[in-house]
């Protein structure tokens, strides 16, 4: 039989950002993958380098249209560090507040997508209902529904008003009801039991080898919560539970993100409950000349990671890890020897996010390879 | 002119492309689909597919490597075809124009009818440049 090469993407249906990839298959099965990036690389690192801190924090947010206050959250998180600055009790849980909201919207945001994926639009809608909730309150509380840019270094632009934050308590509830529904569907309904359980499996030893983290390694039994292992704002003083499970295929990635959500509802009427009535202080230009540190959060699809080295005021190296590109590797590896059919499914179930993982990289399996700027574009035509 | 029968109409079918944003624009063309916004009321239909679209939304900054899908995506839609540009991405590069892979605006390489800015801009301000542009689709 002759080996056929399928290429899925870059703009296709089964992918809703733009990758390439190529399927060489047997029949049905897929027999290997390689992948294509680079269609939404824009060169962010440089872009965040010979600007001041205050400048660099609007690019940062701007890597990433889902998890926008993670990122900017992670910046901060570093420049504060740099500058040895504590912020105050309010400001914390604040800022933990819209972290956890952000969860909430991204999860089911996928959640949504996954549903899709499957062919289940009805829950999808349902899903992203519920999501328009969350982009309320975010716009009540930062102005804006996708790119909230809030924080300050040390501060906050708004404060939340009584009023606010009963609105996030009714938005809780009233979508906690519906979301135990959603959830029991999912653990019940027959299509899509059959469509997701046992597909993309992924054992612990494997998640090992290809560094999976957030969610998805939560899933196949490893323990790992930047929120846990290294607490930022508030989660030192919340009770919270990290949800591990030890199955590992689609099934349980969606229904560790559904209890996922839960648990940040938690955290956040925690946090509502412990809100003290100091006020949050006034916010300055950053005065930084010289430093440079590293910080890290828990974002929605797992550890982000920021490095900054910042001379005379400006900031001249910037290093951004996402999570999607520590496990974007595995597809490779989880991709052999499946049908065809469920390759989106697969894809979907990991949470790629595309948009802030794209950097350069080029790594074969037998020789690195070292290229010139002008090389690196000529060979991958970008 | 004899009066056309206008329910045989076809459906207005949309492509979107995201050629390099940050999936901001791309979540909120999507929200259009959602209950609270819900754009098949106007019989739009979110398809994948060059050939059958009327419509075609970019978002996000062209990045080059992009650009080569875009044109070709753009060349095998068939006449007729209106061109939007939502976000400040495509209009201008916005927050990345200053990036070492931004291949300029869209309208650049493509010509572009509707633009929609924000950033990104709210899913009614979308719904509103995607009437125009099936506006445009009708009167041509
Ligand atoms: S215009 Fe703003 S929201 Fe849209 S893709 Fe660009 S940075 Fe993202």
């Amino acid at each position: 039989m002759h080996d056929f090469v399928m290429p899925v993407g870059p703009q296709s249906p089964a992918l809703k950002e733009p990758m390439l990839l190529k399927l060489k298959l047997e029949g049905e099965e897929v027999r290997s993958v390689d992948m294509r990036l680079g269609y939404t690389h824009k060169g962010v690192e440089g872009l965040l380098e010979g600007k001041n801190v205050d400048q660099a924090m609007y690019v940062a947010s701007r890597i990433c249209g889902i998890c926008s206050i993670s990122h900017e959250r992670a910046f901060i998180r570093t420049v504060e560090d740099m500058m040895k600055k504590e912020v105050n009790e309010r400001v914390k849980l604040i800022r933990t507040i819209l972290f956890e909201l952000e969860r909430i919207s991204s999860h089911l945001l996928w959640a949504g997508f996954m549903m899709h994926e499957i062919g289940f639009d009805t829950l999808f809608q349902y899903l992203w209902r519920e999501r328009e909730g969350v982009l309320d309150l975010f716009e009540s509380i930062c102005g804006n529904r996708v790119h909230k840019n809030i924080c300050k270094i040390g501060s906050l632009r708004y404060d939340i008003a009584p009023v606010q934050e009963r609105e996030v308590l009714d938005c809780l509830d009233s979508m906690q009801e519906k979301l135990k529904d959603y959830e029991d569907e999912i653990k019940k309904n027959k299509v899509i039991k059959e469509r997701l359980k046992g597909v993309g499996k992924i054992s612990k030893k494997t998640a090992i080898e290809y560094g999976l983290i957030g969610p998805n390694a939560r899933a196949s039994g490893i323990d790992n919560d930047v929120r846990r292992i290294d607490p930022y704002d508030s989660y030192a003083d919340i009770n919270f539970k990290t949800i591990v499970i030890k199955k590992g295929d689609a099934m349980e990635r969606t229904l560790l993100r559904m209890r996922e959500v839960h648990e940040s509802m938690g955290i956040i009427r925690q946090c509502v409950e412990m809100l003290p009535s100091e006020k949050i202080p006034k916010f300055s230009l950053t005065n930084i000349k010289e430093g440079e540190a590293i910080g890290r959060v828990e974002a929605p699809r797992g550890e982000l990671f920021y490095f900054l080295k910042v001379e005379d005021g400006l900031i001249r190296r910037a290093k951004v890890r996402t999570p999607t590109f520590a496990f974007i590797k595995i597809l490779e590896k989880i991709l052999k020897g499946v049908k065809i059919g469920d390759v989106p499914v697969i894809v979907a179930s990991l949470d790629p996010c595309f948009s802030c993982m794209e950097r350069v990289l080029v790594a074969k399996e037998d020789r690195e390879e070292w290229m010139t700027e002008a090389e690196f574009r000529r060979k991958y035509s970008c | 002119m004899k009066k056309k029968h206008n329910y045989v109409k076809k459906s207005p079918w949309v492509i979107d492309y995201d050629v390099g944003g940050c999936n901001g624009c791309n979540l909120e063309v999507l929200a259009t689909l959602t209950p609270r916004y819900d754009v098949e009321r106007f019989g739009v239909v979110y398809k994948s597919s060059p050939k059958n679209a009327d419509v075609l939304i970019v978002q996000g900054c062209l990045n080059k490597k992009a650009v080569k899908r875009l044109k070709k995506i753009y060349s095998q839609m068939a006449e007729k075809k209106v061109v939007m540009a939502v976000g400040s991405c495509a209009i201008t590069g916005g927050p990345f124009a200053e990036a070492y892979n931004f291949a300029g605006p869209v309208d650049k390489h493509i010509p572009v009818s509707v633009y929609v800015p924000g950033c990104p801009p709210r899913p009614e301000a979308i719904i509103d440049g995607l009437l125009k542009a099936l506006r445009m689709v009708k009167e041509e």
